[in-house]
């Protein structure tokens, strides 16, 4: 089905393997890719599940019109699953001491007390 | 009035005592009105009346008012004299007067509340306060209603104390009429149906018929001997709409570790209510849900009832 919204197709994708294991996202992206000629990297695949017994697997699948739509709409999880998305990597426990310590501090001060504290 | 005709006279006869209670009551009102205008015609002229000030719209009503009585005066004393009034240019002008006056009486509304706002800021003669036209409210409070408003009061007060609590009905099915008859042969209906796709049936079908056995995936969807339950089902549809994944719940978990957990007992000691109504001999039994057991060692009333030895 296409999202013409979102700029995307959407469809749910059902896996038949009997005999294997369940099949790795980027194989079925290689196969979506195949069918829809689209290239892979606009493919993003997600939430499969197994069904019980084996053999069958279900799950959904998003094909994007271009990278950047896939940028815009994605969420960033599955973005950084592919690679194009980098969380950063400051903790909990140290945005809110850097917030704390920017709330004793008034106008352009706050940026220059966030970054000199944290660096001690 | 004044006709020519015999039979005109007998009419004159009787109007005639009635007419001339009317001549002598207009000859007193005109002295009336002559001795009011006079004098004050006379304030007027010593100065004691200003008149330079004043609504203009009045001075037109006055002064239409005026020549409208003039120009009627015209038309009775030619009726009274016998002339006719026929192509008289006092007739237009009379038309002409009584549409004016008919324009200003909606205009003459609207002003009232003014004018009499000045008359009596005049007759008591307080100073040309700005607020004493400002408007009364104990005007609006209606004077008639007073003992309902009283009661309205008190009942607002204690009403507002308590919170809002919605009526609690349930809806109930509604059963359209049916009579005890068809009501019996609908549960003897269902309760065939789920005798005929109960295990113990599936299992015999599976022995003794010569139907490939059928397996395959029953857990997550497709778990009842009808294919996915209700809620599965329902389940599948939103998690395809939607594009999530629902999470597992508790329930769930537990059946997918031990998937015959509390319902392996019964479904092998449920005879009762699985074969006989398919032979048409016992009515449906109600079906009863198992009692719970107090948890722990004290029951609700705290204490352990003993058994009778």
């Amino acid at each position: 089905m296409s999202n013409r919204l979102l700029n995307r197709k959407q469809m749910v994708v059902d896996v038949i393997h009997p005999g294997q294991a369940s099949i790795a996202k980027t194989v079925i992206r290689e196969k979506l890719a195949k069918m829809y000629k689209a290239p892979a990297d606009t493919i993003f695949v997600f939430g499969f599940k197994t069904a019980f017994g084996g053999g069958k697997t279900t799950g959904f699948g998003l094909i994007y019109d271009t990278l950047d739509f896939a940028k815009k709409f994605e969420p960033k999880y599955r973005l950084a699953r592919h690679g194009l998305y980098e969380r950063p990597k400051t903790t909990r426990k140290q945005r809110k001491e850097r917030k704390n310590r920017m709330k004793k501090v008034r106008g352009t001060k706050k940026t220059k007390v966030g970054a000199a504290a944290a660096k001690k | 009035m004044v006709q020519a005709g015999e039979d005109a006279e007998a009419v004159c006869q009787q109007d005639l005592p009635q007419a001339l209670k009317l001549l002598f009551e207009m000859n007193e009102s005109a002295d009336k009105v002559s001795s009011l205008v006079d004098s004050m015609l006379s304030q007027v002229k010593r100065g004691e009346l200003a008149t330079e000030e004043g609504l203009s719209f009045l001075e037109v009503k006055y002064h239409t008012l005026l020549s409208y009585l003039i120009n009627l005066s015209h038309v009775v004393l030619r009726k009274v004299s016998g002339a006719s009034i026929y192509n008289e240019p006092c007739i237009d002008r009379l038309v002409e007067l009584r549409t004016v006056l008919e324009r200003l009486r909606p205009i003459d509304k609207r002003l009232k509340y003014q004018i009499d706002k000045l008359v009596k800021t005049a007759v008591t003669g307080e100073s040309s306060d700005a607020s004493s036209f400002r408007a009364n409210p104990d005007n609006m409070v209606s004077k008639l209603d007073e003992d309902a408003d009283v009661n309205e009061d008190e009942d607002a007060a204690t009403e507002k104390k308590s919170v809002y609590v919605p009526p609690k009905l349930a809806p109930v099915r509604y059963d359209w009429d049916e009579s005890a008859a068809s009501r019996q042969e609908k549960l003897l209906e269902r309760a065939k149906r789920r005798a005929l796709s109960s295990a113990m049936v599936r299992e015999l079908r599976e022995e003794f018929l010569d139907a490939p056995t059928e397996l395959g995936s029953r857990v997550d969807s497709g778990a009842g001997p009808s294919g996915p339950s209700k809620e599965d089902r329902e389940r599948q549809e939103y998690e395809e709409t939607y594009f999530t994944r629902l999470p597992e719940t508790k329930d769930k978990r537990k059946k997918r570790k031990l998937p015959t957990i509390g319902s392996l007992a019964n479904e092998l000691t449920n005879f009762e209510s699985d074969f006989r109504v398919l032979e048409g001999e016992v009515m449906p039994t109600k079906k009863r849900k198992s009692s719970k057991k107090p948890t722990g060692k004290k029951g609700k009333k705290g204490f352990k009832k003993r058994k009778s030895r």
